[in-house]
């Protein structure tokens, strides 16, 4: 016991953090939550770097920790932090402002579940966790349309859930147990094991907005908060992502799952980014990119078990679309949600424009920026097993990627008289801006540093 | 020992570095930076070229741990295919810094942009570990679509975007190829690539089927040549000598070094077609060429024509058996680099002067121009001259090893040598109608080549003629090399 829970120091310190963070709230206490908040995750990110190098599990085998769950929690708490730095520059003086704070660590925390989730159970309780907060969190303006993006995200999220936990119940009756690790047992059964996949492919893929599960998210991320769009673009995604290998590894390769996966990621990068391609409203086409990305991630989880770089693959491009995609949103902050707002932006902002530049074009995958070593990585698994035709859809997208991209940049430095709209920039903001923006240039020339 | 290869690499952008930190200086200090730094990468590049190299592998190699978990590593290295490179991009750069000076709009971003393409280029050509090749390469894209997007002419942005679409998409099956090499091989290392080729078989062929889709783009070859005229037009003038000196020998670098090199068996096996292709575009670089009447366009197709020799001698050199005969190939398409690099950098800078003065290209517009400025007119027509291949110019020893190969090997290919004739057509009507003739009242006050275009273009004709009358210095480097060659 005491063993199992020295392992979880780093998730209870984040769910101490996040109680401690409502009773501030209570005695309305604003930037106490918030100081709370980051003190709590940064201590959080501190104490998992005692159990990274562990490899083992705990509770039953329940709870894992290992690689991914560790990776996880170091790249997961510090995006958690910037997000609350965004949804601080954007919400600061509101009424229950405190009250997003904490839910986004709450979130959080079903989020590690989810990555380091090694039974069924903790998988829904990992969903739940995650939905829930998602839910409040959308609806947090109450005007129409964040209501109606709320309902739509409940709504939708019910279902899925009890599609997944209904699918789960094959597993479960198949194996005699909830444990991913009998997963092994379904080998040679390949009803009950199609029965299962196909639910977790809609529970997780709902949850990673995956082609054709992702109509929730452009409307969900365009009706909250930029910064909560942010926030639920990025870390419930990758969570959903960790699960989805945690979970994948252990089921017989023999029943196709790769080649189910493989067929949804090609569909979710195609799809993603030629929808993205007609977007005028920055944050929708931002939201079609990142349905794009999670498609990428899939390259990863394709080739788990058969590459080594798989899970180097899905960490590596987790730690480096949280930092440029978090990056992008945040200059969506300042710039504004209309592609007519970015008219001109690069030369009223220059320093802005050149990080959003940068975050773009890391998305895009051009060297040496971190995305791009994401992607080799990425890549390099999906070839090495054997899935050629993948990649070289993958690397059609990226052209495609490319072309969604540069209508923002071209509209950066398009050529517009009038009002400069040079107002300072909150230093909360600016902060989580500069976080990014070094992340995302200089990782691609330390990537060594990262799993391998 | 200094580590002369990464800091001629990396100065270039370290003062593009110092400039973005230090903004609000004036224009003519940040010219001054970026004359300077220029001029002492170029200083370093020659003593890179007295460090010397070695036959059959690289010399001055630097490495450095990068990603050791899949092997990636900082590994550079000069032999004599990329040295030659090397000096004729520091050579350009520092000419490029000169003739920019004058400009004033937004200069110090535009300086920036051309130092990173710079160590873009540096690292490109001596980079030994491919992922790092390849995110000079890619680089080198972005620095590229900028500077056209942001300093190019009326229909800037969508030459800009098509630019950079057109090369990304021609650069990833590169990484695939790349991806494929590292797969098998468990390194990035280029020399155990090109020692050991990894691959063979059907897997062989894939990859040099994605390098060669690659490196026919940069380069460009017929059929996907298209972006360049579109490119070259729209971007400043800076812009496409960069592109056109340098950023195009990518694709013939890439072409010698990646694919014959490290899939040297599936190139032999493909030799015939790869001919084939450099045949045809020479020829029809050469007559696309003639067909256009905007001075900067038809020096554009003349690229696509002379880059068709080199890929016409690179298969010549995979498709003999005779050792000889390929060392004289593979002689001829590197020194055909580095004339190119001079001979086209030199035109292109002076369409660019002649469209400084009188906002036009077009040749219809001009006439009788050499006795108003006879600078800018013998520059035109010595450059013009060296183009098409005049013996005692630079193209000539080039060309004249390319041909004596294709003769040797390939007795047919030497139809490509039509080109010859229909380029001396081309640009001798170019100098008749824009320099000769009937003087034009309209450009009779134009002033020409001032002192800081002189220091521009005189040094790229020295070198001109200096290639022209004494190749040997070249040639007898690169030939250490290429004569090393096994494969």
């Amino acid at each position: 016991m005491g063993r199992d829970l020295f392992f979880l120091i780093p998730e209870l310190t984040l769910a101490v953090t996040a109680m401690v963070m409502l009773v501030a709230e209570m005695l309305r206490l604003p930037r106490l939550v918030l100081t709370l908040g980051l003190v709590g995750l940064t201590t959080a990110t501190l104490l998992t770097l005692s159990v990274l190098d562990a490899n083992t599990t705990v509770f039953g085998g329940t709870y894992r920790i290992d690689m991914l769950s560790g990776w996880a929690k170091l790249i997961l708490l510090p995006g958690t932090a910037l997000a609350l730095l965004l949804a601080r520059a954007e919400l600061a003086g509101q009424d229950r402002e405190g009250s997003v704070y904490s839910l986004l660590c709450l979130i959080t925390l079903g989020a590690l579940m989810l990555a380091g989730s090694g039974d069924m159970m903790l998988l829904v309780l990992g969903v739940v966790l995650t939905g829930l907060g998602s839910f409040a969190l959308v609806t947090f303006p109450r005007d129409d349309a964040a209501t109606e993006a709320g309902m739509k995200y409940l709504v939708f999220g019910s279902v899925a859930g009890a599609v997944m936990i209904y699918g789960l119940s094959f597993w479960f009756g198949g194996t005699g147990s909830t444990l991913y690790s009998e997963l092994g047992q379904l080998e040679g059964r390949p009803l009950i094991a199609a029965a299962g996949l196909v639910a977790v492919i809609v529970g997780l893929g709902y949850k990673a907005a995956l082609v054709p599960f992702h109509f929730w998210a452009p409307d969900a991320y365009d009706g909250a908060p930029v910064s909560i769009a942010a926030y639920l673009s990025v870390i419930t995604k990758i969570a959903a992502i960790f699960a989805f290998a945690q979970v994948l590894r252990d089921l017989p390769v023999s029943t196709g799952w790769p080649l189910a996966i493989a067929l949804v990621a090609a569909a979710t990068m195609t799809l993603g980014y030629v929808t993205a391609l007609v977007q005028t409203n920055v944050v929708r086409l931002l939201a079609f990119s990142s349905i794009a990305q999670a498609g990428y991630f899939l390259l990863g989880i394709v080739a788990l078990g058969v590459s080594p770089l798989a899970l180097p693959a899905i960490i590596v491009f987790g730690a480096a679309y949280v930092a440029m995609n978090l990056g992008a949103f945040a200059v969506v902050m300042i710039a504004g949600r209309s592609l007519d707002d970015f008219a001109g932006f690069g030369r009223r902002r220059p320093v802005i424009g050149l990080a959003m530049v940068v975050f773009l074009l890391s998305l895009t995958g051009i060297p040496p920026l971190f995305g791009f070593v994401g992607k080799l990585y990425l890549f390099g698994a999906a070839i090495d097993a054997g899935f050629l035709w993948l990649v070289v859809i993958a690397i059609l997208n990226s052209v495609l990627a490319l072309g969604v991209y540069l209508r923002i940049i071209v509209a950066m430095y398009s050529r517009v008289e009038g009002q400069a709209n040079t107002a300072p920039i909150s230093r909360p903001l600016a902060v989580a801006i500069a976080i990014t923006v070094i992340v995302t240039l200089a990782m691609g020339g330390f990537a060594g540093i990262l799993p391998s | 020992m200094l580590p002369l290869l990464s800091i001629a690499t990396f100065l270039p952008i370290a003062g593009g570095l110092v400039l973005m930190l230090r903004r609000g200086q004036s224009t003519q200090a940040i010219h001054a930076v970026s004359i300077g730094v220029t001029g002492v990468t170029f200083l370093l590049s020659l003593a890179i070229w007295a460090g010397g190299i070695v036959p059959g592998g690289f010399a001055q190699v630097e490495e450095l741990a990068w990603i050791p978990a899949i092997g990636a590593s900082y590994r550079l290295g000069v032999d004599g295919l990329n040295l030659p490179l090397v000096l004729l991009t520091t050579v350009l750069f520092f000419l490029s810094a000169i003739y920019s000076a004058r400009l004033k709009d937004r200069a110090a971003t535009f300086v920036v942009l051309m130092l990173m393409l710079e160590t873009a280029s540096l690292g490109a050509f001596m980079a030994l570990d491919a992922l790092l090749f390849y995110v000079f390469f890619e680089v080198s894209l972005v620095g590229m679509y900028f500077m056209i997007a942001g300093w190019g002419h009326e229909d800037r942005q969508r030459a800009a975007l098509m630019f950079f679409l057109y090369t990304l998409l021609g650069s990833l099956p590169l990484l695939l190829a790349i991806l494929g090499l590292y797969l098998s091989s468990g390194t990035f290392d280029m020399r155990v690539w090109i020692d050991t080729p990894p691959l063979t078989g059907i897997a062989a062929m894939l990859a040099l089927i994605a390098m060669l889709f690659t490196f026919a783009i940069k380069i460009p070859s017929f059929p996907v040549h298209t972006w360049l005229p579109a490119a070259h037009v729209q971007a400043p003038t800076v812009g496409s000598v960069i592109l056109a000196g340098v950023m195009l020998k990518f694709g013939t670098y890439g072409l010698v070094r990646f694919a014959l090199q490290m899939t040297p068996e599936a190139f032999t096996k493909a030799g015939l077609v790869i001919l084939a292709f450099g045949v045809f575009s020479a020829l029809y670089g050469a007559f696309a060429a003639l067909a256009q009447s905007d001075l900067k366009k038809m020096v554009a197709y003349t690229s696509v024509n002379h880059m068709g020799y080199i890929v016409m001698a690179v298969a010549v050199a995979a498709l003999t058996v005779d050792p000889k005969m390929r060392a004289v190939a593979l002689d001829g398409a590197t020194l055909q680099m580095v004339s190119h690099g001079l001979v086209t950098g030199a035109l292109f800078f002076l369409v660019g002067m002649l469209y400084d003065r009188t906002h036009s290209r077009e040749m219809g517009d001009f006439g009788g121009l050499l006795g108003g400025a006879p600078w800018l007119g013998w520059a035109f027509i010595l450059s013009a001259f060296a183009s098409l291949g005049l013996p005692g110019l630079a193209h000539f020893p080039a060309e004249f090893q390319i041909f004596l190969a294709t003769l040797q090997v390939q007795p047919w290919a030497i139809i490509a040598i039509l080109a010859i004739v229909v380029t001396a057509g081309l640009y001798l009507r170019a100098i008749a109608r824009v320099f000769l003739g009937e003087a034009n009242e309209k450009w009779s006050a134009m002033p020409d080549l001032g002192r800081r275009e002189k220091w521009v273009i005189v040094p790229l004709l020295v070198l001109t003629i200096l290639i022209g009358i004494a190749p040997a210095t070249l040639i007898d480097m690169i030939h250490t090399t290429m004569a090393s060659l096994s494969f």
